[in-house]
């Protein structure tokens, strides 16, 4: 294999290791094909995923959030694509708007196939877990369940991926104080987007109460923030 | 190697097209210390609109020599340019919102806001200079301001579609206005730091000075954000009657507990 252009499998293997020499190569010439490859990834990666996470509730939940949850990772990716730019090139990460959303693009993908790696795991808890029919507490205790696995499983991924980001901006010529600023700045974006995303695209499990459905009655009503607002506020201030 | 074969060329890469990065003198960096265009790379003309995001963006440092060069108005003009035409995007975001009336009124009035307060802060900007020992003419710190502008609002554009987004979540004017005061208040610092950069050196008084001057600039920006309301919500009127006249703080307050009441 030719060091200097090393193919997609070979990068996405090789970041996974923490060799950030290879995927560092690949993004000196922009490839439509190689980005459509790390999407295709991600999309396997996260669907897979989602659908595990569905699966609790419905098989037709499991292939709506085996859509939604990839849907999430691409739009905020491309969406925040120009700020991802401009906060890379102002913290000082001489990349350009490309290369910096094929960065972003390649984290995400490794945290799509840490996600996908875990969806068997996730489907034998899934498994092993009270079905959302019976009696209220045993489904409230399902839903509960099937919510930390959703959001241990995530945040393992997101560090993880976000780690191996770390040597690949230094490879790339940043400087490690420069590459963790442009790390946390991507990641402060990525998440503030991504959260409001979610409550948009909910449900992602799907709430036993109501039937499923791809989308809520009102997608656009309220805010993620909102709502983590009010909780805050009913449980401090009006607790009863 | 046979001698009369000259050796390859480097291949162009996405990479080694990009123009080297030119910190700012952001975090005390030694480079403030500098004088402009001691850089070869800062020394280059800036030609097109392209070019001049670029430079904002990875070379301030040469958009401030650039801008203290006889025959600097053409690369004033394309910074105007990118603050009125990023402006008009976000303020269009803004709009989107409330909808109707809005939809061209608040663009209109992000750019006209911003204008004002930079025509506002210009004489102050200089007059804080001078005390401070800079010989530069009033047309420099009108480039510079409008570099400051230019890097706001184009930072601006990049928040607009997480903006968007939440304008259409919500109904809440009271936290549509924090989320836009929150990005505008990076924006800003970015800014800020590209005008701290022509500040040069770091010393105590020229420090002080670009502080004061940075307060002032931005109590007038959110000063402007009452003047010119509503930009979020309706109102009967496209701006307030002398008789509403009021201070920013007072404005919000009200806003925060109207929506409280409801």
């Amino acid at each position: 294999m030719n060091p200097a252009s090393p193919t997609t499998d070979g990068a996405l293997r090789a970041l996974l290791q923490g060799d950030p020499a290879q995927p560092a190569a690949t993004l000196h010439t922009w490839s439509r094909a190689r980005l459509l490859r790390y999407a295709g990834y991600l999309v396997v990666g996260t669907g897979i995923f989602g659908a595990a996470l569905g699966a609790w509730r419905s098989p037709l939940q499991a292939l709506y959030t085996g859509i939604k949850f990839p849907l999430v990772i691409l739009l905020t990716t491309g969406a925040n694509a120009g700020l991802n730019g401009i906060l890379a090139a102002l913290l000082g990460l001489n990349l350009s708007f490309r290369q910096s959303f094929a960065v972003v693009l390649m984290s995400f993908t490794v945290a799509g196939a840490i996600l996908g790696a875990f969806s068997p795991v996730l489907l034998f808890l899934v498994w092993n877990t009270p079905a959302p029919v019976g009696q209220l507490s045993s489904v409230l205790h399902g839903y509960e369940l099937m919510q930390l696995a959703a959001v241990g499983f995530i945040a393992f991924a997101g560090v993880v991926a976000n780690l191996r980001l770390r040597p690949l901006l230094v490879a790339l010529g940043a400087a490690p104080a420069t590459a963790r600023r442009v790390i946390l700045a991507w990641l402060a974006g990525n998440l503030f987007l991504g959260s409001q995303l979610c409550w948009v695209l909910r449900p992602f499990i799907g709430n036993p109460a109501t039937r499923v459905e791809f989308f809520s009655d009102h997608p656009w009503s309220g805010s993620f923030y909102e709502s983590v607002f009010h909780a805050l506020q009913h449980l401090f201030f009006n607790p009863s | 190697m046979n001698e009369s074969t000259p050796p390859p060329l480097p291949q162009p890469t996405a990479a080694n097209l990009l123009p080297p990065l030119i910190p700012s003198g952001a975090r005390g960096r030694p480079v403030a210390d500098v004088p402009l265009g001691a850089n070869a790379e800062e020394r280059s003309p800036i030609m097109g609109w392209a070019a001049t995001v670029d430079a904002l963006l990875r070379q301030p440092r040469r958009v401030l020599y650039q801008l203290q060069q006889p025959g600097s108005g053409p690369l004033v003009r394309t910074l105007l340019a990118i603050t009125i035409v990023c402006a008009l995007v976000y303020g269009e975001i803004i709009g989107l919102f409330s909808g109707g009336t809005q939809l061209w009124a608040a663009p209109l009035k992000v750019v006209t806001g911003l204008l004002l307060t930079a025509v506002i802060c210009l004489p102050s900007l200089h007059l804080f200079a001078c005390l401070s020992g800079s010989d530069g003419r009033l047309v420099e710190f009108a480039g510079r301001l409008a570099g400051l502008l230019a890097l706001t609002t184009l930072i601006l554009g990049g928040f607009a579609p997480v903006a968007w987004v939440f304008s259409q979540s919500t109904a809440s004017p009271a936290a549509m206005g924090a989320l836009h005061l929150g990005f505008w208040g990076v924006a800003t610092a970015f800014g800020l730091r590209f005008l701290r950069t022509a500040f040069g050196g770091p010393s105590g008084g020229r420090r002080v000075a670009l502080g004061v001057w940075s307060a002032v600039f931005i109590l007038v920006a959110l000063q402007m954000t009452t003047a010119l309301r509503p930009f979020l919500g309706t109102s009967p009127t496209l701006l307030p009657a002398a008789k509403e006249k009021q201070f920013f703080l007072g404005h919000w307050f009200q806003c925060l507990e109207g929506e409280q009441k409801q």
